[in-house]
């Protein structure tokens, strides 16, 4: 999969006059042995931190707005937000038992920065920085370094990799090695899942786009809406499952 | 049914493998390494996808429509395994990314 940069880093290349240097080829999609070497600068190259960082901004932008102009009486946008953090705040609730405000502003920065780089899939000349492995790889990192930290911290060090062992002595050369797999493969099928959706999501509109660019990509577009809150919705959820799983106390 | 899915499918294949070895006669790359393989897998992958989620989507209807009141969770539980199951194909299309 040869790498397009999204119209917005080749509009500010052109705009600052930027150097195009030649780059080796993207990431883990490029075939091994044949690095193809192609002119990007260094904005076309790093497109998806570009993206990634503009729909931080975003976010920060309209969550500032909103937290210095809350009033009693809501504004739309105010009861958007309330609406998102109150659902946010069921589901943390209903699946982890103790103390889940104390997980729910990580999971909603998570949720916020998923779902507006995937709104950006839908945006007219940017492209989704979701849509790149490195992306939701570190997503899925952050996740998983937050629901080991915390569950170290709630259990113990020693209890807490203990449950890895399962509960018969003679099993753990068995159980142990298979369950810190597991754990590691979480990370592979978390980060893939969103970065698939995206990515082959991006593509289909763009090949929809190529045929006819009037009517036709329309539908693609409200696809492309519904994915990305669905897609948002599922990395949220298996976050919190797993939090949920690292935390929770048997008793 | 199943002797003309069969038909079907040794009909679609023998049709690719001559018409493609007509086409690029030329070319010393085999058919099964390259771009071919990796399709046919997502077409593989997706046929599975399919029959899973109507299967799950069937059950998650059934269970709403007997009892409507749960239909909150049912479809958050529907939405979470959906995605599980879509998740095989994805990997099928990271796969058929990374081979060219």
């Amino acid at each position: 999969m040869e790498h397009h940069a999204s119209y917005l880093a080749k509009w500010l290349t052109e705009l600052f006059h930027l150097t195009r240097y030649q780059w080796e080829g993207f990431g883990i999609l490029q075939e091994e042995g044949h690095s193809v070497h192609e002119y990007f600068s260094v904005l076309e190259r790093y497109d998806h931190l570009l993206n990634a960082s503009l729909a931080v901004l975003v976010t920060l932008i309209i969550a500032t707005w909103v937290r210095t102009r809350m009033t009693k009486i809501p504004n739309p946008l105010q009861q958007v937000f309330e609406m998102v953090i109150s659902g946010l705040d069921d589901m943390v609730k209903a699946s982890i038992a103790h103390h889940a405000e104390r997980y729910l502003p990580f999971v909603g920065t998570i949720a916020l920065f998923v779902f507006f780089n995937n709104l950006f899939g839908i945006t007219p000349g940017l492209s989704p920085a979701t849509s790149n492995w490195n992306v939701t790889l570190g997503a899925a990192l952050a996740v998983f370094c937050y629901y080991n930290f915390h569950g170290m911290k709630e259990k113990g060090f020693w209890s807490y990799w203990g449950h890895f062992a399962g509960p018969v002595a003679f099993l753990i050369p068995l159980m142990f090695p298979l369950e810190i797999l597991g754990l590691l493969s979480r990370n592979l099928s978390h980060s893939l899942r969103l970065f698939g959706n995206i990515a082959g999501e991006h593509l289909v509109a763009g090949i929809f786009f190529g045929i006819l660019p009037l009517f036709l990509p329309i539908p693609m577009l409200f696809l492309g809406l519904f994915f990305g809150l669905i897609q948002t919705f599922v990395f949220t959820v298996l976050s919190i499952i797993y939090l949920s799983g690292a935390v929770a106390h048997d008793h | 049914m199943k002797k003309f899915f069969t038909t079907a499918l040794l009909f679609t294949v023998s049709v690719t493998l001559f018409g493609m070895e007509d086409a690029a006669p030329a070319v010393s790359k085999s058919l099964f390494e390259g771009q071919f393989l990796a399709h046919l897998s997502l077409a593989i992958a997706a046929v599975g996808c399919g029959l899973a989620q109507g299967k799950a989507v069937a059950a998650a209807c059934e269970g709403i429509a007997r009892n409507p009141q749960a239909a909150g969770e049912i479809r958050t539980t529907m939405i979470i395994g959906l995605a599980l199951i879509e998740a095989l194909v994805i990997y099928a299309l990271v796969a058929a990314f990374a081979i060219k």
